[in-house]
C-alpha cells in the first residue's frame, strides 16, 4: 500500500515501542490504598432493591369480615426501600410442610416506606391468605422480596388525571396511589371508584375519607346494599361517565377478573386505545376439573435432584411448593419471569392468556412455572429460591 | 465449611457474553466447566424484556464485524466456530448510522459497504475520497496487525511486524484526531466518519487510532446482523450449547469468594450459603474491581495486583430509555434504524458534557422496526435511547428523587429526539421503561453501573493491553477475565473475542500445568 512514510515523524516507531512500557508504568504507578468494596451507585441500587428482606409483623388489625391490615417492619435493614405506589411485594411463610409465599400490594404509600412502615391489606381467599388473616400473630417473622412491579403511574405516558377503579381487596395499590400523589411524589389527580358488596366490606375507610378531605374525589359504589351517599350497582360504563371525561383519563384498575371482563364490555364503545387502560395482575389459579391426574415432577437444583407428584390441575410451582422445595417466585401470574426455568422433559400447557415468557423462551425451551401445568411427568432445572 | 460438591477445570462466574464464551471454548477442548450466574437468565446485558405487547432489547444495538454467511465476520466465524450460528435466526441491519448534530445540523445517513460509504461521504464532502481512501487502507492493515497479534496470543514478533506493518507501527501511537489531521482529511468528514465515538465511549483527542480504526473498519466492511428475538436469542443458544457439550450452569448462584492457599494459588469457589466448588481456574466475567476489592481471598491480592486495579478508569455509567410506541415508524416518519444524535460535533466538548446528567444530551438511538418490521406488533414500534455518563455524577440522587429522576432524564431523551428528528413520539408511548446506572449496578454488580468497562484512552489503550495478555494475566495465575472488563473492552463484539481468548488460554494453562 502507498501510504506515505512523512505523514508521520521518524520518531512514530519508537512511540510505538513505547506503548507497553508506558501502561506497565502507570499501572506501578497506581494508589496502593486498598480497593473499594463498594460504591454510592452501587449503594443506591442495594437500598432500592435490597432483594429478599426479613420483616416482622407488627399489628394485625381486622378490616372488614374477610380483610385484615397487617403492617410490617424491616429487622435486616433501617427501612423498606422507596418504590413505585401500585407495586406489590411477595410474602413469604411456612406452612405445615409447604413453603408458600403469594403477591401483596402495598397499600401504604412510598413515604411510609422509608419510615420502615410497610401496610399489606390481606383478603381471607386462600391458603396463605387464611394463614396470614387468622393465624399470624405480631412478632411473627417473614421473608419479603422487594417491592416490583409494572402497575403504577408513567409520567411521560399517562395523563395528568387518572381514574382508579377497585373492587374488594383491588383497592390496596390505589390506596397507595392516592396517598403517594398528595405526599407530592406522583404528579397525577385522581378519581377513585371503589366498588363493594356492603358498606361494612369497605376497607381503608378512615384512610380514605381522611385523603378525601386533602382533595382525593372518592365514590363508593355498593352492588348488595342502597345507601345515601353511595352509588349503588356495579361500578359501569354509565357511572364513570357521570364523574369523569372518559376519553381525556387513564384507567387503573384493580380487582377481581370477573370485574375486569365487565369494564371491557363497558367501556369498549369508547374504543380506547391499550395505552388508557392499566390492569394489576391476578394470581394463576388451579384449574378446575374431575379426577386431575397425578404426574411425577424431577426437579433439578444446582447438583441436587428431588423428585416429587405434580397434580394435572396446579402449576408446577405448586407441585414444588407442595413438596417443601423453594422455588422462586414473584408475581405467579406468568409476567415478571423470576420464577424462569429451563425445561428439560415433558408435555405441559400454559395458563390462557398467561404465557409472559420471552420469544426465545419459548424456542430453547424455558418455561415459567407459575403458569405451567403437566400433561405428563416432567423434568426442570430450577434456580434456588435465593 | 460445608459440602465439597463436585470439582471442575474451570468455574465461569458470570453468564455474560464473554463467560458463556469462555465456558464454551474450555468445554470444547474436552474440560470440565461450571457456569455460576447470580441472575435466573444468561447473558447479563445481553437480555430481553416484556412489556405489555413488545419484547424490549435490553442493549444491543447491532452486532457488528458480524457479516453475511458468504463473507463472514470475525464474529459470525467465532459464532461458527462454537456451534451457535444456526442455532439463531439472523436479520440484517439495513444501513450503518444515522448521525445528527445539533451545532453544525449534519443529518448524515451512511450506509454499509466501503464503497458505498466512501461514495456517500464524497457526495458529503466532495473531495474527501483521497483521504477517506488511505484511512480505510490504513485501517485494513491495522486490523491485519492485529489479527496476527491475537494468533500469536499477543506475543508478536517486532520484526515481522516492521516488515508487514509498517504503517501500523507509525500510526500505532497517534490518537484518533492526529491521524485524521495528518491524512489532511477535511473537517466535516472527520466528523461523520467520527460519529462511532460514542459507541467505544472516549472522545477522538484521547482515543488511540488504532482502537477506532480496527473497530470502523470492521463496522463498515462487515455489515452488521442482529438477531431476530432479540440479544436473549444469542443467550440461550449460547447456554444451549454448553448443555449440549456437558457442561453446568447454575443461576441465582452469586460467587462470593474465591479461595486460595497459603501460597496464593486457587483452590476453589464458594457460593454465598457456603458450598464450595473446588478449581483450580477461575474465568471471571466481571469487573477486576469487584473481584479484586471483593471476592479473591485478601491474602492473594498483592500490592502490584492493588496498585494496577486503581491505576484504571471506570467508562461510560449507562443510562437508556425504552419505548413501545402504538404507531408505526413509517406513520412517525422514524426513517433509520439507529441514530447518533449529538449537541457537537467536537467529540472533546461532547465528552466533557456528558460528565454530568444535566448537560447530558446525547443518544445512540435505535428503531428495531427498520431492520426487522416483525419485532412488534402490526401499527406499532420499538425505540430504545442510551447514553453514558462519564462520570459519578448519577450517585448524587436520593432515593426518594430517583423516580422522578429517571422520567426526567428519559423526558429530555425524547424533547431532543423529537427536536432533531421532527418526529413526534411523545403520545403514542404505549410502554415505557427507563434503566439507569442504578439498574445496570444492580442487574450486573458492575461499579457504579459502568456498561463500559475499563476507558481505553491514553495509556490504557487496547493495543497496549493487548501487547500485556500474558502480563497482566500473570498478576494472579488460575484466573482470568472476560466480558466488557478484559482486555477488549466493552461492546458484544469485544467480549465474545474477549470470552473466546480466556476461554482458549485457559485451556493452554490447563495443559500447561499437565492437568
Ligand atoms: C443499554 C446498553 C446498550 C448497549 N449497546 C450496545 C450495542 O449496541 N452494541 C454493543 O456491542 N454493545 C452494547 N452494549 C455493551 C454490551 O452490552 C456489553 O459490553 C457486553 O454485553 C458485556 O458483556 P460481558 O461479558 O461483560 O457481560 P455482562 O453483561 O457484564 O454480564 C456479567 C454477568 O456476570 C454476572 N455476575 C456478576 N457478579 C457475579 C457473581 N459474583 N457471581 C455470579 N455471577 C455474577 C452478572 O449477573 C452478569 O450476568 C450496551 C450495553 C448497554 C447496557
Ligand atoms: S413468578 Fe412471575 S412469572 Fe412466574
Amino acid at each position: 500500500m502507498k501510504f506515505k512514510k512523512q505523514l508521520f515523524g521518524f520518531m512514530d516507531m519508537l512511540r510505538f515501542t513505547k506503548l507497553v512500557p508506558n501502561r506497565r508504568a502507570a499501572l506501578a504507578a497506581g494508589a496502593d490504598t486498598p480497593l473499594p468494596e463498594t460504591w454510592a451507585v452501587n449503594e443506591q441500587a442495594r437500598a432500592l432493591h435490597p432483594g429478599r428482606m426479613q420483616v416482622e409483623l407488627t399489628e394485625v388489625t381486622p378490616l372488614t369480615p374477610r380483610m385484615a391490615e397487617l403492617v410490617f417492619r424491616r429487622v435486616d435493614g433501617d427501612a423498606f426501600p422507596f418504590f413505585r405506589a401500585g407495586q406489590y411485594v411477595s410474602l413469604q411463610g411456612k406452612v405445615g410442610d409447604s413453603v408458600i409465599s403469594r403477591p401483596y400490594s402495598i397499600a401504604s404509600s412510598p413515604r411510609q416506606a422509608l419510615q420502615n412502615r410497610l401496610v399489606l391489606g390481606v383478603e381471607n381467599a386462600g391458603f396463605f391468605s387464611q394463614y396470614l388473616t387468622q393465624e399470624a400473630k405480631p412478632g411473627d417473622r417473614f421473608v419479603m422480596t422487594e417491592p416490583s412491579g409494572e402497575f403504577h403511574y408513567e409520567t411521560l405516558r399517562d395523563k395528568k388525571h387518572i381514574v382508579g377503579v377497585a373492587g374488594g381487596s383491588g383497592i390496596t395499590p390505589l390506596l397507595s396511589m392516592a396517598q403517594s400523589a398528595l405526599e407530592g411524589d406522583e404528579p397525577y389527580q385522581m378519581t377513585l371508584f371503589y366498588g363493594a358488596r356492603r358498606a361494612e366490606d369497605l376497607a381503608f375507610r378512615k384512610e380514605l375519607d381522611a385523603l378525601s378531605e386533602k382533595g382525593l374525589k372518592v365514590i363508593y359504589v355498593l352492588s348488595d346494599e342502597e345507601r345515601p351517599g353511595y352509588e349503588h350497582g356495579f361500578v359501569s360504563g354509565e357511572l364513570l361517565s357521570k364523574y369523569v371525561p372518559v376519553q381525556d383519563v387513564t384507567y387503573f384498575l384493580c380487582g377481581p377478573k370477573a370485574m375486569y371482563e365487565y369494564l371491557a364490555g363497558q367501556m369498549a364503545p369508547w374504543h380506547l386505545p391499550v395505552k388508557a387502560v392499566h390492569k394489576d395482575a391476578t394470581c394463576c389459579p388451579s384449574l378446575s376439573m374431575d379426577n386431575p391426574r397425578t404426574f411425577t415432577l424431577t426437579v433439578h437444583i444446582r447438583d441436587k435432584v428431588f423428585t416429587v407428584p405434580a397434580r394435572e390441575d396446579e402449576t408446577l410451582l405448586t407441585a414444588m411448593e407442595r413438596a417443601g422445595i423453594e422455588a422462586p417466585n414473584k408475581c405467579r401470574a406468568g409476567g415478571c419471569g423470576y420464577c424462569h426455568s429451563k425445561w428439560l422433559g415433558g408435555d405441559f400447557q400454559v395458563a390462557e392468556g398467561r404465557d409472559g415468557r420471552r420469544e426465545a423462551d419459548r424456542k430453547f425451551g424455558f418455561v415459567h412455572p407459575c403458569v405451567t401445568y403437566p400433561l405428563s411427568d416432567m423434568e426442570l432445572d430450577v434456580p434456588p429460591a435465593e | 465449611m460445608k459440602s465439597q460438591g463436585k470439582a471442575y477445570d474451570v468455574v465461569v462466574i458470570g453468564a455474560g457474553n464473554g463467560g458463556l464464551t469462555a465456558a464454551i471454548r474450555v468445554l470444547q477442548a474436552g474440560r470440565s466447566c461450571l457456569v455460576l450466574e447470580k441472575h435466573n437468565l444468561p447473558g447479563g446485558f445481553a437480555t430481553s424484556f416484556r412489556r405489555g405487547r413488545f419484547e424490549f432489547e435490553a442493549s444491543l444495538h447491532e452486532l457488528n464485524d458480524f457479516g453475511s454467511p458468504e463473507e463472514p465476520g470475525d464474529i459470525r466465524t467465532l459464532f461458527r466456530e462454537l456451534g451457535v450460528e444456526d442455532k439463531i435466526g439472523w436479520i440484517r441491519i439495513p444501513d450503518a448510522y444515522h448521525l445528527i448534530t445539533t451545532d453544525k445540523q449534519y443529518d448524515c445517513e451512511m450506509p454499509f459497504g466501503l464503497q458505498a460509504f466512501t461514495d456517500k461521504m464524497e457526495e458529503l464532502v466532495p473531495g474527501s475520497r483521497p483521504s477517506v481512501t488511505a484511512f480505510f487502507e490504513l485501517c485494513d492493515e491495522v486490523r491485519a496487525a492485529q489479527t496476527y497479534s491475537m494468533e500469536v496470543n499477543g506475543h508478536t514478533d517486532s520484526e515481522y511486524m516492521k516488515k508487514h506493518f509498517p504503517n501500523f507501527l507509525r500510526a500505532g501511537s497517534y490518537s484518533v484526531n492526529e491521524v485524521l489531521d495528518a491524512l489532511k482529511m477535511p473537517k466535516k468528514a472527520q466528523d461523520i466518519l467520527g460519529a462511532y465515538w460514542c459507541y467505544l465511549g472516549v472522545d477522538l483527542d484521547r482515543m488511540s487510532f488504532l482502537h477506532y480504526g480496527s473497530m470502523v473498519i470492521r463496522y463498515i466492511t462487515r455489515d452488521a446482523w442482529m438477531p431476530k428475538m432479540r440479544s436473549h436469542e444469542i443467550s440461550l443458544a449460547l447456554e444451549t450449547r454448553i448443555r449440549e457439550l456437558g457442561g453446568d450452569i447454575w443461576y441465582h448462584s452469586p460467587a462470593a469468594h474465591i479461595l486460595t492457599d497459603e501460597a496464593g494459588a486457587i483452590t476453589g469457589v464458594s457460593l454465598t450459603d457456603g458450598q464450595v466448588i473446588p478449581t483450580h481456574h477461575v474465568i471471571a466475567n466481571m469487573a477486576p474491581h469487584v473481584v479484586f476489592g471483593s471476592m479473591l481471598d485478601k491474602k492473594a491480592v498483592t500490592p502490584q495486583i492493588t496498585r494496577a486495579t486503581n491505576a484504571r478508569t471506570f467508562a461510560g455509567r449507562g443510562f437508556s430509555l425504552f419505548l413501545g410506541l402504538n404507531k408505526s415508524a413509517e406513520e412517525l416518519g422514524i426513517k433509520s434504524h439507529n441514530y447518533f444524535i449529538y449537541d457537537t460535533a467536537d467529540t472533546v466538548k461532547q465528552y466533557n458534557s456528558m460528565r454530568r446528567v444535566d448537560t447530558n444530551h446525547v443518544q445512540a438511538t435505535v428503531c428495531l422496526n427498520n431492520a426487522y418490521p416483525a419485532c412488534s406488533p402490526e401499527g406499532t414500534c420499538m425505540m430504545y435511547f442510551t447514553t453514558l455518563i462519564m462520570s459519578d455524577d448519577w450517585s448524587r440522587v436520593s432515593q426518594s428523587e430517583y423516580f422522578k429522576m429517571k422520567d426526567r432524564v428519559a423526558d429530555d431523551m425524547i424533547r431532543v429526539f423529537e427536536r432533531e428528528t421532527g418526529c413526534q413520539i411523545r403520545d403514542a408511548i404505549e410502554e415505557i421503561a427507563v434503566a439507569s446506572p442504578t439498574t445496570y449496578a444492580r442487574y450486573c454488580g458492575h461499579p457504579e453501573g459502568t456498561i463500559y468497562g475499563y476507558e481505553t484512552a491514553g495509556w490504557d489503550s487496547l493495543m497496549p493491553r493487548m501487547m500485556m495478555i500474558a502480563e497482566d494475566a500473570a498478576l494472579c495465575p488460575g484466573l482470568r477475565f472476560a466480558g466488557g472488563f478484559a482486555m477488549r473492552s466493552s461492546g458484544y463484539s469485544s467480549a465474545y473475542v474477549s470470552g473466546d481468548l480466556s476461554g482458549r488460554q485457559t485451556v493452554g494453562d490447563l495443559k500447561k500445568e499437565g492437568r
